[in-house]
Parts: structure tokens; C-alpha cells; sequence
């Protein structure tokens, strides 16, 4: 069984390099929308390698900036349910690691309530396992 | 005088009231209410050791009636048995009572019961034949209770294994061996109860496949993250549905135990819930209001907010003046501090008041706020375009 654990453990880190890789590659054609959805995917819950969560929050960081102000509300609108409840830790990681850094994700938060609501929040502070 | 005409117009084009609040204390919260059969009584737990029963006075008002008065410590919960006409009360003491009433004096008399818990109870419901009732506590553990003729108590039962951490709520199937548990340890699991004591004899069905004994684990659901705050059986016992604070609602159907439907809702946490008929359920808790959710086949979907407060649409009849003089007043936005809400704190209980051909027809919630408001489903039916219940 911890054979099994640390395989899966071995092919989400594999994931997460090849998706900022992928990521990367959609910015830099400007596809900031599809760039986001991507980001967001499969987030390492709970993975027990903290470098692999840290890759992937400057994945979705990277994506989060490249958006500028009038165009995070198309972007956030098109996200699915669980997407948005993805980006919405994201965003509080973000509020924690660099806080005074925190008015471009205010934005970002503003709008992901407007899609998710306070229960988007809520699961956001109930969550036990870390992104 | 155009103002006026236009005031009874609205008036007279509401004829039913959706809602009928009352005030029964002032910042007091009410921790858990319940109904006798016929609604003319209620017996209500605030934050204190004593618990009130109101009776319904002339004015179709519940006024103070009598109070219990036998507890040492906050009263968590109460449920009165609507044929044998007994309350059960439990709370922080570590202790719960069962209140008979004396036919020639018309008082209240308290039973002890046995919980041997050595935490503060925080949930009780009688089950549906009354014979027997069920106590969540700290203690994580379940004790179901039933009477001991021999030595005039009530002695209970326990239910540990598996529940790691307290229990928030109880919920019986109609068949009155099947528990329903929801705890802190995020799970919601079912329970046999079948008791030799009180000679059950009990039969296979969905929720469990082979005869099990007293305390036996039937089925565990586990919902990721949050206290499971309210579950309830469907009205034929053939779902469950509970409400956890990651702010979702669940159901599962006893034939299809693998597929859980999950509703993350937008709303915060929801305390309790109570089906209304076997496909729509409302759920209400930190929103101060009652929501209902659809259930069919293969869906469960939210359906609609049902607090709709009146006093919303005489604001489209402010005259200008008006207008810019609460402009003034407020300062820059017209929505002020006032909560559209008729319960104004978290709603903590809700209870079916009437039923007709199965369905819930008359619903009632307590709260925080220390209100008691009773809801008209028909009203609501009609007030709310689309509303399918």
C-alpha cells in the first residue's frame, strides 16, 4: 500500500511539472482563459512533497497575473462549479504567503464570490488538507 | 392620497401571510422547539436551564404557559411525543428527563433518565412509536433510552463503535429500529437499533440487507469536510439527506447506497433540515432563512429562497423626496443594515406543524434571534412564481 502511495505521490508531481510547462505555453499564445482552467486542475490536495503544492500555487499565481483587471470577470464566469472552489483556496494561499501583496487577488476574490457565494468560502475555511 | 390608495392596493393583493413570526424572548436564543399534536402548545429551550412551554392564547399568540424547572445546565434539545403527550428534555448537566403530565394537577412531572454519559447531551428525538428516544452527546456516543417499569426509570443503551467525536443530531426511520447519526467526525451513519428489551422485531430492507443486532454499523457516509449538522429520513424512510458545514446538502437513496448527491451550495452552512414531501426538502441555518431543495430520481437541485418580506416592494412607491432624504440619512447605498430576512440569527430547528396527504402544509423554525415563526407552504406555493414543492 505505501508502494501504491508513492507512486501516486510520484505521478502528481509528474503532473503538476507537465501542466506549468502546458500552462506556460498557454500564456504566451494569450490564452489566459483556457491557461486558468488548466491551472486549476487536479490541484495536489493533500500531497505530502510540499515543493510539488509550491509548483503548482506558482502555476496558478503566474496565470492569476497575466489577466488584467476588466477581464477576470468573463474568466471566472466561464469556470465550473468546482473550479471556482479551486480557486478560491488558491487565492486565500495566496492571502497567507504574501499578504500585503493581497489587492490584485482582492479582485480576483470579488468575483469568484460573486460566481461561488460565501459557501465557496466556507469550504475554503473547513478545508483540512492544504493546497 | 395617491400613496395611500397605492398602499391598500399592495396590501389587498397579498391575501395570505407566507409567514407568521413571534417574538418569544428578547436576546435569548432558542436552542430547539417542539409542537404538541394539535399545535396548541409548545415547548421551547432557550439559553438557559429552564425550559418554557407557551400556549397558544386568544390571539392566536403562544404566550408563556408554564416552566420546567429541573436541569442544572443549558438545555441543548427537546421533543414532545405527540400521541403519548411526553416531553423529553436533555442538556449540559450530563442529564435528561422525560416530563409526564399529572392529570389532576396539570403539572409537569420529571422522570429521570439513566444516560451514564459523561459529557454534555446535545440531541434528543423521540422515536416514532414513542416507545423509546434517542440521546447525541459529547460523550460520542448514542444512548437510545426506554422505560424500566420495574424501578420507574428510564435506562438507555449504548452506541459507540465507530463515532469518533460528538454527535450533532439523530434522526429515526419510520420503522423505529433505524437510526440515522450525524457527527463531528464528518460522517453520517446509519444505525441498527433494534431492541430485544422492548421485544422489536425487526425486518430486512435497503438500509440493512441482514438482521443486525442492537448498535450494529449499517452504512457510513462520510462528506469530506464539516460537521454533519442536521440529517433527516425522507418521509417513507427510503432517503436520507443531511446538511454539513462545507455549506452542502446531501441525499442518497437507500437502493443506491454508492451514489451520494451533493449540493455545494452558495449560502452559508445550513443547521437543520425537514422533508416536506418525499421529493422536496427545506433547509435552513447561518442564511437566517429557509431554502427549499428539489429531489428526483437522479438530481438534487436547489429550488428556491422562501423568506419573501413584504415591506421589499413599498420601496418602489417612494416619492423622489422620500428617496434623496434616505439617500441623505444613509449615506451612499439604498440597502442599509436591515436583513431582508424575517429571522434576523441562524436558524437552529425546524419542525413540521401540518400535514395533509403526506405533505408538510405548515412548517416551524426557531432561531438565535428568539423568534418562532411559522411557515404556510401553500402561501409560499403561490407568493413564489415557479415554486414546486
Amino acid at each position: 500500500k505505501q508502494w501504491y502511495q508513492r507512486r501516486l505521490a510520484i505521478t502528481a508531481g509528474q503532473e503538476v511539472t507537465e501542466r506549468a510547462a502546458e500552462v506556460k505555453k498557454l500564456l504566451n499564445l494569450t490564452k489566459n482563459k483556457d491557461a486558468l482552467k488548466l491551472a486549476l486542475q487536479n490541484p495536489p490536495i493533500g500531497h505530502q512533497d510540499p515543493s510539488v503544492k509550491e509548483q503548482n500555487y506558482e502555476t496558478v499565481l503566474s496565470v492569476l497575473k497575466a489577466f488584467r483587471t476588466p477581464e477576470i470577470d468573463a474568466a471566472v464566469g466561464e469556470l465550473s462549479d468546482a473550479d471556482v472552489d479551486v480557486l478560491m483556496k488558491y487565492l486565500y494561499k495566496g492571502f497567507s504567503n504574501s499578504p500585503d501583496k493581497a489587492a490584485a487577488l482582492l479582485l480576483w476574490h470579488e468575483k469568484a464570490v460573486k460566481k461561488g457565494g460565501v459557501g465557496c468560502v466556507i469550504r475554503v475555511m473547513v478545508d483540512r488538507k492544504g493546497i | 392620497k395617491q400613496w395611500y390608495q397605492r398602499r391598500v392596493a399592495i396590501t389587498a393583493g397579498i391575501k395570505m401571510s407566507t409567514n407568521t413570526p413571534q417574538q418569544l424572548f428578547v436576546n435569548e436564543p432558542i436552542s430547539s422547539h417542539a409542537f404538541n399534536k394539535d399545535l396548541s402548545q409548545v415547548v421551547v429551550s432557550n439559553a438557559s436551564a429552564e425550559t418554557h412551554i407557551f400556549k397558544k392564547g386568544a390571539g392566536g399568540k403562544y404566550v408563556l404557559d408554564t416552566t420546567l424547572k429541573e436541569h442544572l445546565e443549558r438545555v441543548t434539545s427537546v421533543d414532545w411525543a405527540p400521541n403519548s403527550n411526553r416531553i423529553v428534555t436533555c442538556a449540559g448537566d450530563r442529564n435528561a428527563y422525560v416530563w409526564n403530565l399529572q392529570q389532576d394537577t396539570g403539572e409537569w412531572q420529571p422522570c429521570l433518565v439513566l444516560l451514564r454519559i459523561n459529557r454534555a447531551a446535545t440531541y434528543v428525538r423521540w422515536s416514532p412509536n414513542e416507545d423509546r428516544f434517542a440521546v447525541g452527546s459529547g460523550a460520542r456516543l448514542l444512548s437510545v433510552c426506554y422505560f424500566d417499569p420495574e424501578n420507574n426509570w428510564w435506562v438507555s443503551k449504548h452506541i459507540k463503535k465507530p463515532i469518533r467525536s460528538t454527535i450533532l443530531c439523530v434522526d429515526w426511520h419510520p420503522t423505529n429500529y433505524l437510526l440515522a447519526v450525524g457527527s463531528c467526525d464528518f460522517k453520517c451513519r446509519v444505525f441498527s437499533s433494534a431492541l430485544k428489551e422492548l421485544s422489536d422485531k425487526p425486518q430486512t430492507s435497503p438500509w440493512m440487507p441482514k438482521l443486525s443486532k442492537f448498535g450494529t454499523l449499517l452504512v457510513e457516509f462520510s462528506t469530506n469536510n464539516g460537521w454533519v449538522h442536521g440529517v433527516k429520513f425522507s418521509p417513507s424512510g427510503a432517503q436520507l439527506a443531511w446538511v454539513s458545514h462545507d455549506s452542502s446538502v446531501n441525499v442518497v437513496s437507500m437502493d443506491n447506497q454508492t451514489k451520494v448527491f451533493t449540493v455545494l451550495t452558495a449560502s452559508l452552512p445550513y443547521c437543520c433540515l425537514l422533508w416536506l414531501s418525499e421529493d422536496s426538502f427545506v433547509a435552513a441555518g447561518h442564511d437566517n432563512c429557509p431554502d427549499l431543495f428539489n429531489v428526483s430520481r437522479d438530481d438534487v437541485k436547489y429550488g428556491a429562497r422562501l423568506d419573501i418580506k413584504k415591506e421589499k416592494l413599498s420601496e418602489h412607491n417612494m416619492s423622489a423626496m422620500a428617496r434623496f432624504q434616505k439617500l441623505d440619512e444613509h449615506g451612499l447605498t439604498e440597502t442599509g443594515t436591515k436583513l431582508h430576512t424575517t429571522h434576523v440569527n441562524c436558524i437552529t430547528d425546524i419542525r413540521a406543524a401540518a400535514t395533509s396527504n403526506g405533505k408538510v402544509t405548515r412548517f416551524s423554525t426557531s432561531g438565535k434571534d428568539g423568534k418562532l415563526v411559522i411557515w404556510e407552504v401553500n402561501a409560499l406555493c403561490s407568493a413564489i412564481q415557479g415554486l414546486s414543492i
